[in-house]
């Protein structure tokens, strides 16, 4: 299929430490939200 | 005003980039949600009609769902940078998972887990090169199928691409290999497991040090049981801790040959290929022992790490190309398939004598 590419090909968006920094800094925003009752009570 | 007309190239660019991820992430989401909507009505199915039902996780349907959409259709091109995010969501899956750790939990499994990742890492890169030897593999070939197999999968290889000046062929068989490899994992790790009737612990230890790819590892774990999974991410978390000095010995050995650029300032490379997810997990984990939150909010940001695992786990099926795996040669795929089944084998074992002799 022309339109279609595997995902596999681009791992540039998940590598680089920047990434990291960024996947980091929303885990720590979503906790002090969760800590300061800013969110309410995610349920699964 | 004609200035506030004016928008920089910069800021432009991050609009565009961030508005192309969404179709992506919403068929993320939808894959993921529907995932976790059969197993949830399946089992109140079971319930209801009092049917004895095995308890598939959502987890593997979300997969399977992924594998088949990928397989049949293709994911169109829109879809694909909001895809490629599922390891941006596995990462901050993890930092969160750290809530559920308590800092002395994480030290004592973190610590076994080291020990045997060591034992692990030099018998498989020593018989990865004996293997690629064996199967003429080109010798950075050769390194990229060990790093991956050893220790990180696919962010490894990556990661050791630049670093040994390999050949993009090279770089994408190495990944193709792990891919694939990875995949088969996800179905025959949880087999085996039962089969040998391994405690959660044992077995979420066993995932973590021997599925190659995180997001795989995560999963295998996973479809096991919950604790398991726990126990699969804190393994796998060690593993990727050491990707930064399995690709410095590396990056030195190939530049003594002159086939590498030589690395300068050593402090600074470890660092910039240090996973920094590591140490946002240990944070978080630092932080729910120290008490700083509540009962229920370590229960919200456990539910939270669930639902940025549900987008990981819908990337993994929706990204694996099974056509494209298939083409990329046998040798690769041989060399990597012989070599994983010696590590499965090899940390099935310390695993065994880890359980016995250090009561995980």
């Amino acid at each position: 299929m022309s339109n279609t590419q595997p995902a596999e090909s681009q791992p540039a968006v998940s590598s680089g430490p920047s990434l990291d920094l960024y996947a980091v800094a929303l885990a720590l925003l979503a906790a002090l939200l969760v800590r300061f009752n800013l969110i309410p009570p995610i349920k699964w | 005003m004609a200035t506030a007309a004016i928008r920089s190239p910069k800021a432009a660019s991050f609009g565009h980039r961030t508005i192309a991820l969404i179709p992506g992430l919403l068929l993320l989401a939808a894959v993921g949600y529907a995932g976790k909507f059969i197993e949830q009505s399946i089992n109140a199915y079971a319930k209801a009609h009092h049917t004895p039902f095995p308890d598939i996780e959502f987890v593997l349907w979300a997969i399977v769902i992924g594998l088949i959409i990928a397989n049949t259709i293709g994911i169109p091109r829109i879809f694909a940078p909001g895809v490629a995010t599922y390891e941006f969501w596995l990462k901050a899956g993890i930092v969160l998972l750290g809530s559920r750790f308590l800092l002395g939990d994480v030290l004592h499994l973190g610590g076994i887990s080291l020990l045997l990742v060591a034992i692990a890492l030099s018998l498989s890169l020593a018989f990865m090169h004996l293997l690629g030897r064996a199967f003429k593999l080109k010798p950075k070939l050769t390194s990229l199928l060990a790093i991956g197999s050893a220790i990180c999968g696919v962010s490894a290889i990556i990661a050791a691409k630049p670093s040994i000046d390999a050949d993009d062929e090279d770089a994408s068989y190495a990944i193709a290999a792990i891919l694939a490899l990875g995949a088969i994992s996800l179905f025959t790790f949880p087999l085996i497991g039962h089969a040998l009737h391994l405690s959660d612990k044992a077995y979420g230890l066993w995932a973590g040090l021997a599925v190659d790819n995180t997001a795989e590892a995560t999963a295998a774990g996973a479809l096991y049981s919950d604790a398991a999974g726990k126990v699969a991410v804190l393994a796998k978390t060690t593993r990727n801790a050491l990707i930064g000095f399995i690709v410095l010995a590396y990056a030195i050995y190939w530049s003594s040959r002159g086939q590498a650029q030589v690395i300068g300032n050593k402090a600074a490379f470890l660092w910039n290929k240090f996973p920094k997810f590591v140490l946002g997990f240990l944070l978080i984990s630092l932080l729910a022992t120290v008490g700083f939150f509540a009962k229920p909010q370590l229960a919200s940001l456990a539910n939270l790490s669930r639902w940025a695992f549900l987008l990981t786990f819908a990337g993994v099926g929706l990204r694996t190309n099974l056509r494209e795996l298939g083409a990329q040669g046998w040798r690769p795929f041989a060399v990597g398939a012989i070599g994983e089944a010696f590590i499965a084998l090899l940390t099935l074992g310390l695993v065994f004598g880890a359980d016995h002799y250090l009561k995980l």
